[in-house]
């Protein structure tokens, strides 16, 4: 996908989950992002790796710098103890009336993504996305091994908080291939 | 009389650097003597000229300010004792798995840099594709030249390549995850805000370019460095927070971590983005296309090592005076200093009425007119991820950077778009943009 393209998709995505009263801030983007492209299928052709609070994209951080560089987006400050929110700026309209087929096409994967994880906190959305990432690239520990392998990579992480992502996103799969 | 088991070497950045003789063997190896012929910034020496500076003395000053931050962070009383997990994941002061991984990080500091081609970054892209100097570190790391030192050292070669190449590339390249421990050994080598590696660069850079912009108290902030869980920002419920660990500061590094920033944002204005260094660069990848056999960098080690800067300054040197010679013309540029001149600097108002094209647009338009031999454009943006790292507050409390400081998320992002013409067409190429410009910028395509 085109840099652009790509931004206009990921600015919808930030619009939505603001919608859905997503904090907002960049671990939600992050995780959101990846659940957007590996679970959902959006091709936007970012690599992500297991990092901070589970499967991270460093094109994806790449990519939001160009968005605030380019006054797409900006940073929010936020009353202490919070950190800030990920907004549109100025420069949203312009891109959202530039790539309006774009947004239009992976509307509803968006949509789903919001509605699914905007109301959830940071180590929530850490957990989830750690569980699908092991999941996915740990096939050699089989699915019973999965939530062992998650609390050897992020021993923060209990055995049971664990076991829980492993379920919840076991069986999102699962209502997704129903679909 | 015993042989001397530490070595100094003097530095003007760092004053002494401190080396012992396992890690003088791989100082001495031949991929790490390389480094002393690779410039640290290409040839942004012809525009600032006291960065004549090269990798071989910058990857010894990551490797010192990479010990220092691992000594401070590791010492027992800066230890956050009230986390768990940052408890549990630091080994015991001064015993083996300590030791063992302060020897890693040191090494894998000193080596983060062994794949760089000549001339540094300038010539990544003449790397086949899936290469890049991070991929050929590796190489070199896990190679045959560096084996024999590895086993006569004790050292786990995986574990230096690993940290060298930080976590992006251990993935794509080792198929490889980094642990929470091995992320934050990556982090004091690579990391986006305290990195051993960025702090080093501006502090050099700065100092061979002659030029104030990238200096901070780097003490004061390696001193305030600790290991803290992530809290209370970023999110609404604070119920929901991850406890895991990170690099951040006591409250009393903020001012130099402010200042850090800072500098990084000018020295991308100022220096790495200057648009004279930015054509020379194109020039270079020019020239080497047309010299190098198949147009491109060897990626086998022997052929890798064998290529440093003074070769292709050499080649340079000789072809530019050879009219015969295929690459004559990019070397004539170089070396005569014929370089494409800047005709169009986008604007931000320039990006609003183009669709964010503006760059593009009047460079298809130039190339149009004067051929697309004689048109260059280059854009760049300063990479500085939002990065909200954890900040002790009064040896109790722990708060976000990004909440402490509104600094931190106001510094804006060093960015650039030129298009350059050939020298000698500059004149008429200046004239026919002013007339046109508003045309170009304005014109409609599809979305």
């Amino acid at each position: 996908m085109e840099r652009l393209e790509r931004a206009a998709v990921l600015l919808s995505l930030v619009e939505k989950l603001k919608d859905g009263d997503s904090w907002c801030g960049e671990t939600h983007v992050q995780k959101s992002t990846y659940f957007l492209q590996d679970l959902w299928g959006v091709p936007l052709d970012l690599d992500f790796i297991l990092y901070k609070y589970g499967p991270f994209s460093f094109d994806l951080g790449d990519e939001i710098s160009w968005m605030r560089a380019n006054d797409v987006l900006k940073l929010q400050p936020q009353r202490r103890p919070y950190g800030p929110k990920i907004v549109p700026a100025e420069n949203a309209e312009l891109l959202k009336r530039t790539y309006p087929k774009q947004m239009e096409r992976y509307a509803d994967e968006v949509q789903k993504v919001a509605d699914e994880f905007a109301f959830m906190g940071v180590a929530t959305l850490e957990r989830y996305a750690t569980a699908h990432y092991v999941s996915r690239n740990y096939e050699e520990v089989g699915e019973g091994g999965v939530a062992a392998k998650i609390v050897e990579l992020k021993p923060h992480i209990s055995h049971v908080q664990a076991e829980e992502a492993v379920a919840f996103v076991a069986q999102l799969r699962s209502t997704l291939k129903g679909a | 009389m015993a042989r001397k088991r530490t070595h100094e070497i003097r530095d003007p950045i760092h004053v002494f650097i401190r080396l012992d003789s396992d890690e003088r063997k791989v100082l001495d190896s031949p991929p790490f003597q390389r480094l002393r012929h690779i410039h640290q910034l290409a040839l942004t020496y012809l525009v600032y000229p006291g960065a004549t500076h090269k990798r071989f003395e910058h990857s010894l000053g990551v490797m010192e300010l990479a010990s220092r931050i691992y000594d401070v962070v590791t010492e027992p009383e800066n230890i956050y004792q009230e986390s768990e997990s940052v408890r549990n994941m630091i080994p015991k002061h001064r015993e083996f798995e300590h030791l063992k991984w302060r020897r890693t990080l040191r090494l894998a500091a000193l080596c983060h840099d062994l794949g760089h081609l000549p001339f540094s970054h300038a010539s990544e892209a003449l790397l086949p594709q899936d290469w890049d100097h991070e991929r050929m570190t590796m190489e070199i790391i896990l190679g045959e030249e560096m084996a024999g030192i590895w086993k006569e050292i004790d050292v786990q070669p995986e574990h230096v390549a690993k940290l060298a190449i930080g976590p992006q590339k251990s993935k794509d390249y080792m198929s490889s995850d980094l642990d929470e421990w091995e992320s934050i050994l990556s982090e004091i080598i690579t990391g986006d805000v305290f990195g051993a590696d960025r702090m080093d660069y501006l502090l050099r850079d700065s100092y061979n370019a002659g030029v104030a912009y990238g200096k901070f108290d780097h003490h004061r902030l390696i001193d305030t460095m600790r290991i803290l869980p992530k809290q209370g920002t970023d999110d609404s419920q604070e119920t929901d927070i991850s406890e895991e660990p990170h690099l951040g500061v006591e409250e009393g590094g903020l001012e130099s971590a402010e200042a850090l920033l800072l500098a990084r944002y000018f020295m991308f204005s100022q220096i790495y983005f200057h648009p004279v260094r930015l054509i020379y660069d194109e020039h270079l990848s020019d020239f080497l296309k047309s010299w190098l056999e198949g147009g491109m960098f060897p990626t086998d080690c022997r052929g890798h090592l064998k290529h440093t800067d003074n070769e292709v300054i050499s080649a340079m040197l000789s072809i530019a005076k050879d009219q015969s010679h295929p690459a004559h013309l990019h070397a004539d540029r170089i070396i005569h200093r014929r370089h494409f001149r800047s005709i169009y600097r986008s604007t931000a108002e320039d990006r609003k009425l183009s669709g964010f094209k503006s760059g593009r647009k009047i460079y298809e338009a130039a190339c149009g007119i004067f051929g697309e031999e004689n048109v260059k454009h280059i854009e760049r943006t300063q990479t500085r991820r939002i990065n909200d790292f954890p900040v002790l507050v009064q040896r109790a409390r722990i708060t976000g950077a990004l909440s402490e400081k509104e600094t931190f998320s106001g510094v804006p992002l060093a960015s650039c778009g030129h298009v350059f013409i050939s020298s000698e067409m500059r004149d008429r190429a200046g004239n026919w943009l002013r007339k046109n410009r508003e045309t170009i910028l304005s014109s409609v395509e599809g979305g």
